[in-house]
């Protein structure tokens, strides 16, 4: 056991000496590894941002039908049944003018709105909400089918932005796995490169050694070594280039945000994330040196 | 001992580098390995150590069978034996002391102990103080004696030395070879070959004579 540490320490100096050699390369490599994987971690925290936003907004498209002022109750009746009848629609609620007007007094902090006036100005309503797999289409057509009847002063459909910030928010998972499987290939690719340079760089170190007596785990050891340490501090760096990129970008996005009177903000990376980006870099290059190691190594006897 | 048994080496291409050879070497021999160039002695040596592997008969060192061991096996076999290659394979890019240092890496060796084990091989052959210089920085014989100091540093039982006396002049080849005899009384068994046989026939050892892979009288 404390000679299976001591061989393993001799591996760490030993990359550590082939590292400080080349440090340029060693530091561009890093570079490399880092960039490529703060690509879909700060994706995946965009996509989580979004997915906050979503979480507290109703997902089902509405519609407001405004009615005439002239309109009695019979009429608003027989448009009660008709709307619950509909197929489209998951329900449909009727807002009286007063109903409005005390809602909109409360909204604005009990302000007396009809001071200087006769009448309550506001009509009667309803609101609906569609089902979700109603297509925009049918909509359009159910509005304008809203609008031709004789009570129906106007119909305001809410635009389903919610539904379709949903819905690009599913495209984006799509295309952040599409990403992630690229990257990950891309760093298994990048790292077996780069072990392949050290091997043909260090052939000469790797053809004594063996000659003297070194078993093949010797020589694979500090290119393992390497690989880690290229994946641990690469992931560190893709941390830090994610969290330098939301801090310098979050400023203005709350700021847009709150033009919308949404409280939106970009997600930070917590602890769990930064340490499963680590673990995940370090297994990518791990396996992409594992692979060089196992290709390269055959020729030396 | 070093035994071959009826050993041919045939190299990819179908040349017989080594033709059926069998002779022995005691422990604590020293033996010279005499012939021209391409005689075959590299050869020979590369079976002692296992680099090479025999077509045909069996190796055997310290009655191990080199012909039949598992390759894996191999690495635990070379390091009871020094190896000083006639092509040198000194690493030009680490110092004399990690030069030296990495047979003990190799086997696993603790930081001092290394430490006290590579002053003392570079301070018997001569190259004490030169420790921290680059390899480049020293003459042709220096050179050899930092060959000779990789060998012997983990204190090996076998050394095989590949015409270490070629390139110098006779005196300093005199003096590696006073080098090699001072292990030979330590006990270590020595193989050393040399195309020009006028060196060895000062020292009344026993010579192995090569002539196309065969003996010669
Ligand atoms: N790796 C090899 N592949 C093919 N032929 C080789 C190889 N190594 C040596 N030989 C040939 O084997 C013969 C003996 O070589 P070697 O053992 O190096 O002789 P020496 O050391 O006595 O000069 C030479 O003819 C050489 O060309
Ligand atoms: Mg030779």
């Amino acid at each position: 056991m404390k000679h299976w540490i001591r061989l393993n320490l001799i591996a760490l100096s030993r990359t550590l000496g082939a590292m400080a050699r080349a440090p340029l390369t060693s530091l561009l490599n890093l570079l490399v590894i880092g960039i490529a994987a703060a690509f879909p971690l700060g994706f995946y925290l965009l996509i989580a941002s979004a997915q906050s936003v979503t979480a507290h907004l109703p997902v089902e498209p509405q519609l407001s039908v405004y009615l005439r002022t002239s309109v009695g109750t019979p009429e608003v009746e027989a448009l009660k049944q008709k709307l619950k009848a509909d197929p489209r629609l998951l329900n449909s609620r009727f807002v009286s003018k007063e109903e409005a007007l005390k809602q909109m007094q409360a909204g604005l902090g009990g302000t007396d709105l009809l001071a200087g006036l006769t009448d309550n100005p506001l009509p009667d309503a309803f609101v609906l909400t569609a089902r979700t797999d109603v297509p925009a289409e049918q909509l359009e057509a159910l509005k304008s089918e809203l609008s031709t009847q004789s009570a129906v002063e106007q119909v305001q459909l809410d635009s389903a932005w919610a539904h379709r910030l949903q819905q690009l928010i599913a495209a984006g998972i799509a295309l952040l796995q599409v990403v992630v499987v690229l990257l990950a290939v891309a760093l298994v690719l990048i790292t077996g490169n780069a072990i392949r340079l050290q091997i043909v760089i260090r052939r000469d170190e790797i053809e004594v050694a063996k000659l003297i007596g070194a078993t093949d785990a010797f020589i694979r050891r500090p290119f393992v070594y390497f690989a880690a340490l290229q994946g641990i501090l690469g992931g560190l760096l893709a941390c830090g280039i994610v969290a330098g990129a939301r801090s310098w970008l979050n400023p203005s996005v709350l700021a847009l945000a709150q033009s919308y009177g949404q409280p939106f903000s970009l997600a930070r990376p917590d602890w769990l994330l930064a340490a499963i980006t680590l673990a995940v870099t370090t297994v990518l290059c791990l396996v992409g040196a594992l692979i060089a190691v196992s290709r390269h190594l055959r020729q030396f006897r | 001992m070093i035994q071959f048994q009826q050993v041919t080496k045939r190299y990819p291409g179908g040349f017989d580098a080594i033709k059926q050879l069998s002779f022995e070497i005691q422990d604590g021999e020293l033996v010279f390995l005499a012939g021209h160039s391409g005689a075959g002695k590299s050869t020979l040596l590369k079976l002692i150590a296992g680099i090479e592997r025999p077509t045909a008969g069996s190796v055997l060192v310290n009655n191990q069978n080199l012909a039949r061991m598992r390759r894996a096996s191999l690495p635990y076999v070379r390091r009871h034996i020094g190896l000083i290659f006639q092509d040198h394979k000194i690493l030009f890019d680490r110092s004399v002391y990690d030069n030296v240092r990495l047979p003990l890496d190799i086997i696993g060796f603790g930081h001092q102990e290394g430490h006290r084990r590579v002053l003392a091989a570079l301070d018997k052959v001569g190259l004490s103080g030169k420790d921290k210089l680059n390899p480049v920085s020293l003459s042709g014989g220096e050179q050899q004696r930092l060959c000779i100091a990789r060998a012997v540093v983990h204190r090996p039982s076998i050394l095989l030395a590949d015409e270490p006396t070629a390139n110098l002049d006779r005196d300093y080849a005199q003096d590696i070879l006073q080098l090699f005899k001072s292990f030979h009384q330590v006990g270590v068994t020595l193989v050393i070959s040399a195309h020009d046989e006028n060196l060895m026939a000062d020292y009344g050892r026993r010579i192995l004579r090569l002539k196309h892979g065969q003996f010669t009288a």
